[in-house]
C-alpha cells in the first residue's frame, strides 16, 4: 500500500517539472491557435541562462530563476515574431511545422554555444524528507510549490490585470476582441513572452532537478504535448492537470507494470482519457 | 563520387514515398500524422522478420510490408473516431514511439536495440556499383508509381471529396459525404504508403533496428512536404529530393567554415538546415508547388461548346 | 654523345618516366585520409567531439613527425547524430567522397551495424568502440576491430567486483542497451558463485525523474547497486538515489561516471562511486598521453579507445607499405600482437617499422590483442573511485 502511495506522490512529483513548459505551451495555443513545439528548446535556454547566472556569476537558485525567465522570454518573443507569425496567414499547421524548424535551430544554437557537456548548478542537493514510509524532496516540494504559485500568479494576471483579460478576449474570439479596441498582435507577443518564460522557468528547475545540455528541454517536448493535449488544449490548469495525470500515471505504469514501458502505457491512458473526453480533461468550450 | 550521389537520390526516393504518404493523409485528408515513423518501422520490420526469417521472397516481403502498416492505419484511425484532429496528432506520434520502445524491448520478437542485420537486398551487394543502381532504378520506380496513384487519387472524385472533407468536416458530411470512411480510406492508403518506404528502407540497407525510426523523420518528411507544396503530390515528390540533396550539401558548406570545433560544426550544419527552412517557409509558405486550384467551371461557362 | 645531349636525354627520359606514372604518383603523393564517424549530436553527444580531439591530437602528432609513408593525413570528421540512418549517410560519404582509407569511433552498436557493411564492401577499414556482442558476429571479412571488450567479460569482472567489495545482494540498473542482458548473466554468475543474489530493471533513459525505479531497487535493500547506463541518464538516476538516503555501494561504467559527470553533480552525491573501465597497463604512457590530450586526470574509455584506434591504423598502414583499407586490415594484427618491441604511441612505432623492426603496439585502452574475428582477447581493468570530486585509481588487475 505504501508502495503505492509512494508511487503517486513520486508521479505527483515528475509531472509538476512538466507543469510550467506545459502552461507555457498551452497559453500559446489558447491565444494563438498552434502548437509550439519550439517550447523544449525555450525551456534549455532558460536552464542554460539560470546556469550562467549561478555557476558564473554566483548567484543563487532564486536569483537566478528570474533570468531563466527573463532570457527565454526573449528569445521566444524575437523567435515568435521573426520566424512564426509571418506565417500567420498561411494557417495553424504551417505555424507548427516552423516551430519544429525553430526548436532544431534553438537547440543547436546552444549545442554551438555550450557544447554537449552535461552541466549543473552549484547547489548542495538536500536527501528526502521521510514520513514514516513516504518520502519527498525538500526542492521538490520548493518546485511544486512554485509551479502552483505561478499558476495563481498566472491566473490571477488572466483574470484580473487589464492584459490578460484581453488574451483571454483573444482567446475566445479574436475577431470581437479586435472589435473591442484590442490589438490581437499585441496581446500574442505578450502572451509568447509569457508562454516562453514560463518554459524557461520550467527548464531551470527541471536543470536542477537532474542536469542541463542542449538537448534538457527537447527531450522532454513530447510529454509537454502530450500534457497539454491530456489536459485540453488551452487551458492552462488543464495543463498542470495533464501533467500530473500523466506524471502519476507513469509512476504507477513502474510500480505495478513495468519500468520500461511507461511511457507507452501513459500513451495508452492518454489515448482512453481523451476517447471518454474528446477535447481533454478540462474542454475549453463544449466542443461540437 | 557517383557512389555517393546514387545513393543520395536512393534515400530521396524513399523520403519521396514516405513524402507521398503524407501528402495524402495530411495534404488531401487533413489529418495530421505525426508517427509516420511508425508506419514507416511498420514496414520495414514486417518485411525483414518475413524474408529473413520466415524465408518469403522480397516482392511477397514488400506487398507484406505494405497490408501490415495499413492494418496498422486502421487500428490507428479507428481506435480515435472521435477524437479532434489536433488531437489525433498527440495519438499518432504516441503511436510511433511506444512502436519504437517496444521494438527496443521486445528482444525474441524484433531483436532489440540491436536491430536486424543481414537483410536482402535481392540483388548481390558484392555487386558494388550495380546493386547500388539496381536500387537506384527499384527506388525510383517506386516513388513514380506512388506519384502517379496518388495523382490518380487526387484528381478523381475521391480525391475531390476527400479535400472537401479536409477543408470542412462538417459541410462535407451535410452534403453526403462518407466522412469517416473517406477518412479511413486515405489514411489507410497512406500508411500503406509508409510500409512500402519501410520495407525498401530495410532491404536497402540491409538492416533495421528501432533507433532509425525516431520523431526526427517524421519531422523531416513534414518540412519536406511543406517546403515542396502540401497540396501537390509533385510538390511533396520534389520537397523530398530537394531536402535530403539539401542535407548532404551541407556536409560540405560547414567544412568550409574555418575556426571552429567539429562539434560546433555539426551544430552549425543543424542551424543551417533549419534556417534555410525557415527562410524558405516565410518566402514562399505555399510551398515550391502550391496547390492548383481547382476550377468548377472551365473558362467559356458551364456548359462549353454549346450555344448559351 | 657530348655531355650536354646526354644530360637533356637523362633529363627527358625522367620526365618521360615522371609523365607516365604520373597518376599513380599523385595518389601516392596526396594526403592519407582518415575519417571519425562519431556522435557529436544527440543521445552520443557527451563523447563524439572529445573523441575527435583526441584523434585530431595524434594526427598532428604524426604528421609534425614527417607523416606516415612521406604522405601527411588528413581528418575528416562526420556527425552520426546518434542515428543509424543519419550514420549511414555520412559513411557514404566518407567513403564515397573523401575516400577514406579508414573510418574510426563509430559508439552506438546500431550505426556500427549499420555503417559495418558499407565498410566491408568498399574494403574500408572500420574500428569500433560499440559494445554489442553481435557486431563482430557480423561477416565483416576481417575490415573491423572493436577495442570495447566483451559484455561477457565485463559482466563477469563487475560482479566479482562487488563480491570482493562485500556486496551479498546486487541489483543492476540499466537502460535497454544491446549489451544489458548479456552484462546481467555474466554478472549473475559471477555474484551467485560466490553465494550473493542479482536482481535488476530496465529503465526509460529518456525520463527527468526515476524515482520509482529507484523505490523499486531499493525494496530488496541492496548493499551494490550497479549502473548501467549513460551519463545524462546516469546523473537523474545518482541524484534520485541520493534523495531517497541510499547508503550503499555504486559501481558505475569509466565511461559513465566520467569527470563531466562528477563536475555536474555536487560532491556528496558523487563520493564514493566505483567506476570500472576497460585499462592498459598503470603507468601506461599511452593512458598520460590521452590525459594530457584530454585535459583530464581520468580521460574518458573512449577517447583511450580512439586514440588506439587511430595509432593502430597509422602503424599497421607504416609496415605494410601501402594506404588502403586491406593493408590495414592484413597488418593490424601485425603491429598490434605477436611479440616485438613495445610501443605505445604512433610516433615511436614509426621509428621503430623505419628501422625494420617488429613491433607490438600496447594501447591506452589495453594491450589492444585482437582475435580472428576482431574482438580484443584481453583486457586489463582499472577500478577507480571518486574521492573528492575526483577519480582516484584504486588499482589495475
Amino acid at each position: 500500500m505504501q508502495g503505492l502511495l509512494q508511487a503517486i506522490l513520486n508521479g505527483l512529483v515528475a509531472g509538476s517539472i512538466l507543469t510550467l513548459p506545459a502552461m507555457g505551451f498551452s497559453a500559446i495555443f489558447a491565444v494563438l491557435r498552434y502548437p509550439s513545439f519550439a517550447v523544449g528548446a525555450l525551456a534549455s535556454f532558460g536552464a542554460y541562462a539560470g546556469w550562467v547566472a549561478n555557476h558564473q556569476w554566483g548567484w543563487s537558485a532564486q536569483a537566478a530563476l528570474p533570468v531563466a525567465f527573463v532570457v527565454a522570454a526573449a528569445v521566444g518573443t524575437l523567435a515568435e515574431w521573426v520566424a512564426i507569425r509571418p506565417l500567420e496567414k498561411s494557417g495553424t499547421l504551417m505555424m507548427a511545422v516552423a516551430s519544429l524548424a525553430l526548436s532544431f535551430l534553438l537547440e543547436n544554437i546552444l549545442r554551438f554555444g555550450f557544447g554537449n557537456d552535461l552541466r549543473g548548478f552549484d547547489l548542495p542537493l538536500l536527501r528526502d524528507m521521510t514520513w514514516g514510509p513516504l518520502r519527498m524532496g525538500p526542492q521538490q516540494i520548493k518546485n511544486m510549490l512554485l509551479a502552483l504559485g505561478v499558476m495563481l500568479a498566472v491566473w490571477a494576471f488572466l483574470r484580473l490585470s487589464n492584459t490578460g483579460r484581453a488574451m483571454r478576449a483573444v482567446a475566445d474570439n479574436p475577431d470581437l476582441a479586435r472589435l473591442r479596441g484590442i490589438h490581437p498582435a499585441r496581446v500574442a507577443m505578450i502572451t509568447v513572452a509569457m508562454g516562453s518564460g514560463l518554459a524557461g522557468i520550467g527548464g531551470m528547475l527541471l536543470g536542477l532537478d537532474t542536469s542541463i545540455d542542449p538537448m534538457t528541454g527537447t527531450r522532454l517536448m513530447l510529454s509537454i504535448f502530450a500534457a497539454a493535449v491530456l489536459g485540453g488544449l488551452g487551458s492552462i490548469p488543464g495543463a498542470v492537470a495533464g501533467a500530473l495525470v500523466i506524471g502519476v500515471v507513469e509512476e504507477l505504469t513502474v510500480y505495478a507494470i513495468s519500468p520500461a514501458y511507461r511511457t507507452p502505457v501513459g500513451f495508452l491512458v492518454i489515448l482512453l482519457v481523451l476517447s471518454w473526453r474528446p477535447s481533454g480533461l478540462f474542454a475549453r468550450r463544449a466542443e461540437a | 563520387m557517383l557512389n555517393y550521389a546514387i545513393f543520395v537520390f536512393t534515400i530521396a526516393g524513399i523520403y519521396a514515398v514516405l513524402a507521398q504518404s503524407l501528402m495524402l493523409s495530411w495534404g488531401m485528408g487533413g489529418i495530421v500524422n505525426l508517427g509516420l515513423a511508425g508506419f514507416f518501422a511498420i514496414g520495414a520490420y514486417a518485411s525483414a522478420m518475413a524474408t529473413k526469417w520466415g524465408g518469403i521472397p522480397l516482392p511477397l516481403g514488400i506487398l507484406l510490408a505494405m497490408l501490415a502498416a495499413s492494418l496498422a492505419g486502421l487500428v490507428v484511425t479507428f481506435s480515435t473516431l472521435r477524437l479532434r484532429d489536433d488531437y489525433l496528432a498527440i495519438i499518432t506520434l504516441g503511436f510511433s514511439e511506444v512502436l519504437r520502445i517496444v521494438a527496443n524491448n521486445e528482444i525474441a520478437l524484433t531483436g532489440g536495440s540491436d536491430g536486424i542485420s543481414g537483410i536482402t537486398g535481392g540483388v548481390s551487394r558484392a555487386g558494388g556499383i550495380s546493386y547500388a543502381l539496381a536500387w537506384l532504378g527499384f527506388v525510383s520506380l517506386a516513388a513514380l508509381a506512388c506519384f502517379l496513384a496518388v495523382r490518380r487519387l487526387a484528381a478523381s472524385p475521391w480525391g475531390r471529396a476527400l479535400r472537401a472533407v479536409r477543408d470542412d468536416q462538417v459541410v462535407a458530411a451535410v452534403a453526403g459525404k462518407p466522412v469517416t470512411r473517406l477518412k479511413a480510406q486515405a489514411f489507410a492508403l497512406s500508411t500503406a504508403m509508409a510500409g512500402l518506404a519501410g520495407a525498401l528502407f530495410g532491404h536497402f540497407g540491409s538492416y533495421v533496428a528501432p533507433d532509425m525510426f525516431q520523431p526526427l523523420i517524421t519531422i523531416y518528411i513534414f518540412l519536406a512536404v511543406t517546403l515542396g507544396g502540401n497540396g501537390r503530390p509533385a510538390g511533396a515528390v520534389l520537397g523530398a529530393y530537394v531536402l535530403v540533396v539539401f542535407l548532404e550539401l551541407t556536409r560540405f558548406t560547414t567544412e568550409r567554415v574555418g575556426g571552429i570545433s567539429p562539434l560546433q560544426g555539426a551544430a552549425l550544419r543543424e542551424i543551417t538546415i533549419a534556417l534555410v527552412l525557415l527562410v524558405l517557409m516565410r518566402l514562399r509558405p505555399q510551398g515550391l508547388l502550391p496547390e492548383r486550384n481547382q476550377k468548377a467551371f472551365p473558362a467559356d461557362g458551364p456548359n462549353p461548346g454549346k450555344p448559351p | 654523345m657530348s655531355l650536354h645531349r646526354r644530360l637533356l636525354l637523362s633529363r627527358g627520359l625522367t620526365l618521360g618516366a615522371g609523365l607516365a606514372l604520373s597518376p599513380w604518383a599523385g595518389a601516392q603523393t596526396g594526403p592519407i585520409k582518415l575519417g571519425t564517424l562519431t556522435p557529436l549530436t544527440g543521445a552520443g553527444g557527451p563523447y563524439g567531439p572529445v573523441m575527435v580531439t583526441t584523434v585530431k591530437a595524434v594526427i598532428d602528432e604524426v604528421n609534425a613527425a614527417g607523416g606516415v609513408l612521406g604522405r601527411q593525413i588528413m581528418l575528416v570528421s562526420e556527425d552520426d547524430q546518434t542515428n543509424p540512418e543519419a550514420g549511414v549517410r555520412a559513411a557514404r560519404k566518407l567513403i564515397d567522397v573523401d575516400k577514406v582509407t579508414a573510418i574510426m569511433g563509430t559508439w552506438a552498436s546500431a550505426v556500427t551495424t549499420a555503417v559495418a557493411p558499407l565498410c566491408w564492401e568498399s574494403r574500408t577499414f572500420l574500428a569500433t568502440v560499440s559494445g554489442a556482442d553481435s557486431i563482430t558476429a557480423l561477416p565483416h571479412l576481417g575490415y573491423l576491430v572493436r577495442t570495447q571488450p566483451n559484455t561477457t567479460l565485463q559482466g563477469r569482472k563487475f560482479g566479482e567486483f562487488a563480491i570482493e567489495q562485500g556486496a551479498k545482494k546486487v541489483f543492476f540498473l540499466t537502460p535497454q542497451t544491446p549489451f544489458a542482458q548479456s552484462q546481467l548473466a555474466s554478472m549473475k554468475v559471477a555474484v551467485e558463485k560466490a553465494g550473493g543474489k542479482v536482481d535488476s530493471l530496465i529503465y526509460d533513459d529518456k525520463k527527468p525523474s526515476l524515482r520509482t525505479e529507484v523505490d523499486t531497487a531499493l525494496r530488496g535493500t541492496p548493499d551494490m547497486i550497479v549502473l548501467g547506463g549513460y551519463t545524462p541518464d546516469t546523473t537523474v538516476l545518482l541524484k534520485d538515489l541520493f534523495r531517497a538516503n541510499y547508503k550503499g555501494k555504486l559501481l558505475g561504467f569509466g565511461y559513465s561516471v566520467n569527470q563531466k559527470l562528477i563536475e555536474a553533480l555536487p560532491g556528496e552525491v558523487s563520493e564514493g562511486i566505483f567506476t570500472l573501465s576497460p585499462s592498459s597497463d598503470s603507468g601506461s604512457a599511452a593512458y598520460k598521453r590521452v590525459a594530457d590530450i584530454t585535459k583530464s586526470a581520468s580521460p574518458d574509455p573512449y577517447s583511450c579507445q580512439i586514440y588506439d584506434h587511430v595509432s593502430l591504423i597509422i602503424l599497421a598502414m607504416a609496415d605494410a607499405k601501402a594506404a588502403s583499407g586491406d593493408a590495414i586490415k592484413d597488418h593490424v594484427r601485425r603491429v598490434a600482437q605477436g611479440g616485438g618491441e613495445k610501443v605505445e604511441s604512433a610516433v615511436a612505432g614509426l621509428k621503430l617499422l623505419a628501422a625494420g623492426r617488429k613491433i607490438d603496439y600496447a594501447g591506452a585502452s589495453g594491450p589492444c590483442d585482437f582475435t580472428d574475428i576482431g574482438d580484443i582477447s584481453d583486457s586489463k581493468f582499472r577500478y577507480e573511485q571518486v574521492k573528492g570530486g575526483k577519480l582516484a585509481l584504486l588499482k589495475v588487475a
